[in-house]
């Protein structure tokens, strides 16, 4: 019987029916309704949902560590590096695993404190963020420092301190190129220039290894959860940028800062035929190895405020100062370099020939000019009848002014946006200016040519450096105007081509005849000596064809009503066949510093002396006629040990004249010493038998003189003189501007005083 | 002829058969294999907890190991207890009841305090809900009421008062450490034991707007329960340690996926997911067993109280039907609220899932009402292929 109840015996009363189909109820409730509705909620999370949780439990359970990918080189188009990365290390403390692995916080503080110099109580602070597994102790540390610290972690075998290895930017020529290459933050990201707009090809990607944590931030146990994504080191970069191009920019235009006590200058070189930027500068420079730097100038300004706020603005607006790029970011007034434009349009539409005769009496009006209005010539008494030639030569504005009414104002509208002035280059880096022209209906108003008249000219618009010296390329390459660029190569680590830029026409504008034309007639503005106002531009040997300018800055103008010039002189060369086209703009010249304000005085002389570098340097040989033979500068040759009249023979060949001390017929000593560079018709002194005398004598002042004087003056003295100008073709034409040897100094006999030479003459002093 | 009828029909039949056969095969099976698969994730959910606590002296095993112990000490219990006939149950169901009173007062004067709850006795470092005696206790003891007023559940006098006032003093007393989790089971059991009694069902209807009525007011009293609702409502964006729970516990069955991260494989249970070898130790195992695996599981649960409430409904007598329909209920509400609960069907509320959360009290006591299970199936002759099988065998007799 069922049930052990002693005390009180039953007989078994079965569940009735109800209590039976009840059970059921329950049954099928609990045992499978119930459950399928579990089933189905586990369905919608586990299936359903799963992404969505499974993407969120990851995000808190993993932590990645990213490992750095090596950025890209930048090189110049020669292969010489402007922008390299070099491994440095990073010494981090990881506070969880000091704890973790029960290391000494305090001993771990002291050393890395003593190694690197870091105050250790900070140190001992970052130990007490157990949470954290990343304390940055020292960035970017020496290979030595961290090498001591590698020991230190070794020998005492501490999980907790950790080396990172890090990648820092070096720049090997500092300051060159500054804003082209650009520089790039603490975190390696591009900041200016091309680090700048080419950060994610240089950068690459880079990689992290992915590790499970527990919620305590450690390592999972045993789940050795792990993943690896490797880092994909950057691009490099071949500019078109030629360091030694770049570099004797540099030089010159520093020298014509200096020398004219300009306060912002800018400089672009560009090839022709390919629309690539040879060079490009923007001064001041700064170093892009220490890119926050500010010039010596800025930080003595700094020293003598003692106002924090004020300090703090001068140096912050000396840095956005010197990461200008005056030479792409700005606009500006072109004056007198946008005639060539002027008068390339009138020959294309056939309105003028090179034979063309236009007339300038100083004074001229156009339709929209009130009647005592109209615009003068820069030469108030005007250039009466000239060749097209000659409007080019004297910087004619009367006569530009009747050119482009010749062309009319639409045509003249369509040519600017054909050499595009009225579109961005695309040169690849960032904050490049557009430009400011006139509307289309206000300038093609034939009741009112005065917008026509002054563009003609170059003035009443704004445009950027890059833009002038594109369209001044399609001037002379053959009417071509080519799409400028500064990358020409991408290339991965191995060396294989990623992308490589080709020489890209965007349009004709002018026909290859009237780009012909147009190079002779530029040349006759730097090579005839008696006309061109760009003379100063001109070198011994070499073809230059060029364009003065001289404008006011007219956004000083508009804003402090003070008028400032901007002197420039745009230049190419060989004038035959360009092979470089040199912009340079001098802002804001100190009217006392001697030579006359203008682009025939400043520009020219800066470009002539870039072209006299950079042309022997790209390959152009020069052809030195007759004269230019007779004047240039010479190495004095070693004629000691010679008879006296094979001596003799041998300087008048060479173009020295002499004299002689003793009477010995052998050549015993000679001054200058051979190899010695001095002015040609130097006399050289030969010592027969006799000693030189050994005495001192005071320099003379030359200033004023002309460079054949000076030489004769000195001659007297024994003394010699030698010029790194440019323009000894005619030594009567130029005088002394300055020399390297104070007037009164005591010198040997023999001493060579180097001299500056200007050309004083009132075309090359215009402002125009 | 309906199954209910039919069934009765067989009672009839065997009623002379009764005796001491054996027992249930299949309810053993399932419950043991599901303890095996719960011990088994125990060790898993547990290990990074107990390596990484102060108070496991960061032994990895440390939960695994008691709960094994627990296993087994429960597995002995279940066949001592599966040999004790039901009689002796019954006759102990008020000296039981008492017993869970007395325990149920006494822990809120000395049980230990946590988490601002008087819940547990601590002995020789074991830990003991009275909770969990109480819920067996009421089982058998209402079980008792029913046969006593057999016919006259249909009154509100004998089918309604006695198991109100039974369920309201052992829940006033849950109300007092407080423990809600428990107070909600037991409501539900003494539901569960009237429903089976007879008792007509307009009172359930009543009794179950009473009840919501109340919980609303203990809700709004408790503040923590309504913080509850409002984690189980937003459980991202609540910054509750609640919602904080529901949303790890989501993580990890959503990462589960189809197929699990495999056995052992939790990320969820390195310290993200709290109580992970507790309330939500089945999050675990929807981590790492995938829906195929959690799925499974369910079914071993759903398959072991199918056989429950099929045992019950094959007992020749009216106690021990009630008794094991009332276990098989009780073992069903833990599965489907701690389920409903770590996927956030419902509010969370703090039930343990059975044979799996670590407990090793209410795992021992789990297991003896398991055994009171397997004693009654062992005097219900016929368990498996009723009628046709139970024929043949009275043929053979015959002969």
């Amino acid at each position: 019987m069922a049930g052990n109840d002693t005390s009180r015996s039953r007989t078994p009363s079965p569940p009735n029916k109800s209590m039976l189909s009840r059970t059921l109820t329950l049954l099928i409730v609990c045992g499978i309704a119930a459950f399928i509705v579990l089933v189905g909620r586990l369905f919608w999370i586990q299936i359903d949902q799963h992404e969505r949780f499974e993407t969120a439990a990851i995000g808190q359970q993993v932590r990645a560590t990213a490992l750095s990918s090596d950025r890209g080189t930048i090189y110049d188009r020669n292969g010489k590096i402007l922008a390299m990365s070099a491994t440095v290390d990073t010494i981090y403390i990881s506070p969880a695993e000091i704890v973790m692995y029960e290391e000494d916080p305090v001993f771990i503080a002291q050393n890395l404190s003593a190694i690197l110099g870091v105050d250790y109580a900070k140190i001992l602070d970052m130990t007490r963020d157990t949470k954290s597994w990343y304390k940055t102790v020292a960035r970017k540390v020496d290979d030595s420092l961290s090498e001591q610290v590698r020991e230190f972690k070794n020998e005492n075998d501490l999980k907790g301190v950790k080396i990172e290895t890090d990648s820092k930017r070096y720049y090997p020529y500092s300051s060159l190129a500054s804003h082209v290459v650009g520089f790039v933050g603490y975190d390696n990201n591009g900041l200016l220039g091309i680090e700048l707009s080419l950060d994610k090809l240089l950068t690459g990607s880079s990689g992290r290894i992915v590790r499970a944590k527990n919620a305590f931030g450690t390592d999972m146990l045993y789940t050795k959860y792990e993943d690896y994504y490797d880092a994909a080191d950057g691009y490099d970069a071949v500019l078109t940028i030629d360091a030694t191009v770049q570099y004797y920019m540099e030089k010159h235009l520093q020298q014509a800062m200096d020398d004219y006590g300009v306060k912002k200058a800018a400089a672009i070189a560009m090839d022709p035929k390919t629309g690539e930027v040879l060079g490009m500068v923007s001064l001041e420079n700064f170093d892009l190895n220490n890119y926050q730097a500010v010039s010596e100038k800025t930080r003595k300004a700094m020293a003598e405020t003692t106002d924090e706020v004020v300090r703090k603005s001068i140096f912050e607006s000396a840095q956005q100062a010197q990461w200008h790029n005056n030479a792409v970011e700005d606009m500006y007034e072109p004056g007198s370099t946008f005639k060539p434009f002027t008068v390339a349009m009138a020959l294309e539409e056939g309105k003028v020939t090179k034979d063309s005769s236009i007339y300038c009496g100083g004074f001229y009006q156009v339709p929209g000019d009130l009647p005592d209005e109209g615009r003068h010539c820069w030469n108030l008494s005007g250039h009466g009848m000239q060749t097209l030639q000659q409007t080019l030569q004297h910087s004619c504005n009367v006569a530009m002014m009747q050119i482009a009414q010749m062309v009319g104002a639409e045509k003249y509208y369509e040519y600017v946006d054909a050499f595009g002035f009225n579109s961005k280059t695309g040169i690849e880096l960032a904050g490049e200016a557009g430009s400011l022209w006139w509307d289309e209906e206000l300038f093609c108003n034939p009741y009112n040519q005065t917008q026509l008249a002054a563009a003609s000219f170059g003035q009443t618009f704004n445009i950027t450096r890059l833009q002038l010296v594109r369209a001044m390329c399609a001037v002379v390459n053959g009417g071509y105007l080519m799409q400028p660029y500064l990358v020409k190569e991408i290339r991965d680590q191995d060396g294989n081509t990623v992308s490589k830029a080709e020489p890209t026409v965007i349009r004709q504008v002018i026909s290859e005849q009237t780009s012909a034309t147009m190079r002779e007639m530029l040349e006759s503005v730097v090579g005839d000596m008696l006309e061109g106002t760009g003379k100063s531009a001109y070198v011994a040997g070499y073809r230059i064809g060029g364009k003065t300018g001289t404008s006011t800055d007219t956004v000083v103008e508009a804003q402090t009503q003070v008028k400032q010039y901007i002197v420039s002189f745009i230049g190419f060369a060989p004038a035959d066949d360009p092979k470089i086209c040199i912009l340079v703009t001098l802002e804001n010249p100190d009217a006392s510093c001697g030579v006359s304000v203008s682009g025939g005085a400043m520009g020219a002389p800066t470009v002539g002396n870039m072209m006299r570098d950079i042309l022997p340097y790209l390959g152009v040989e020069a052809n030195y006629s007759e004269q230019e033979k007779a004047n240039i500068d010479r190495g004095v040759p070693s004629v000691v040990n010679q008879p006296l009249d094979e001596a003799i023979r041998i300087l008048s060949e060479q173009g020295f004249e002499y004299r002689t001390y003793g009477t010995s017929a052998t050549v015993t000593g000679q001054l200058p010493a051979a190899g010695t560079v001095v002015a040609a018709n130097s006399q050289i002194v030969l010592y027969c038998g006799s000693e030189p005398s050994g005495e001192q004598e005071e320099v003379p002042d030359l200033t004023g003189l002309s460079y054949d004087i000076a030489r004769q003056r000195l001659g007297f003295y024994a003394l010699y003189i030698s010029t790194d100008y440019n323009n000894v073709s005619d030594t009567q034409w130029v005088t002394v501007a300055k020399q390297n040897i104070e007037p009164g100094t005591m010198v040997d006999h023999g001493t060579v005083i180097k001299v500056k030479l200007v050309s004083n003459e009132a075309a090359v002093n215009a402002r125009f | 002829m309906d199954y209910t009828e039919s069934r009765l029909a067989d009672y009839r039949e065997t009623d002379t058969k009764a005796g001491h056969g054996s027992i249930d095969v299949p309810f053993l099976l399932l419950t043991l294999l599901l303890l095996t698969i719960g011990v088994v994730m125990v060790l898993s959910a547990s290990f990074a907890r107990a390596y990484y606590s102060e108070s496991t002296n960061h032994t990895a095993t440390y939960f695994f190991s008691r709960q094994l112990i627990f296993a087994l000490g429960g597995v002995a219990a279940m066949l001592f207890m599966s040999r004790l006939p039901i009689g002796l149950y019954r006759s102990l169901a008020r000296l039981i009841m008492l017993a869970a009173v007395v325990l149920l007062l006494l822990v809120l004067v000395g049980g230990k305090r946590v988490n601002g709850s008087r819940r547990w006795f601590e002995l020789a470092g074991v830990t003991f809900q009275p909770s969990e005696i109480a819920k067996i206790a009421v089982i058998l003891f209402e079980a008792q009421l029913v046969c006593r007023f057999k016919n006259k559940m249909k009154t509100f006098r004998y089918g309604v008062l006695p198991f109100a006032a039974t369920a309201g003093v052992i829940i006033g007393m849950l109300l007092a450490e407080p423990h809600l989790s428990a107070s909600i089971i037991i409501i539900l059991i003494t539901a569960t034991m009237m429903f089976l009694g007879g008792t007509k069902l307009r009172w359930f209807a009543l009794g179950g707007g009473a009840v919501g009525a109340g919980f609303l007011l203990i809700i709004n009293v408790l503040h923590y329960s309504g913080e509850r609702v409002n984690a189980w409502l937003h459980p991202f964006e609540d910054t509750s340690n609640t919602a904080y729970q529901i949303t790890q516990s989501l993580y990890a069955i959503g990462s589960g996926g189809l197929s699990g991260l495999g056995l052992g494989a939790s990320r969820q249970k390195y310290l993200y997911l709290p109580e992970e070898h507790n309330d939500f130790i089945f999050s675990v195992v929807c981590e790492e067993l995938g829906f195929i695996g959690a799925t499974l599981i369910l079914i071993l649960f759903a398959l072991l109280i199918i056989r429950g409430f099929y045992l019950a409904m094959h007992c020749r007598d009216r106690y021990s039907f009630l008794v094991c329909a009332g276990i098989t209920a009780l073992l069903a509400y833990q599965v489907i609220l701690n389920v409903a609960v770590v996927t956030n069907l419902i509010p969370c509320t703090g039930i343990s899932l059975p044979f799996f959360s670590y407990g090793g009290t209410a795992l021992l006591i789990q297991l003896g009402e398991m055994g009171i299970v397997l004693s009654i199936s062992r005097d219900i002759p016929e368990k498996k292929f009723s009628v046709r099988k139970r024929r043949s065998e009275a043929v053979k007799t015959a002969s």
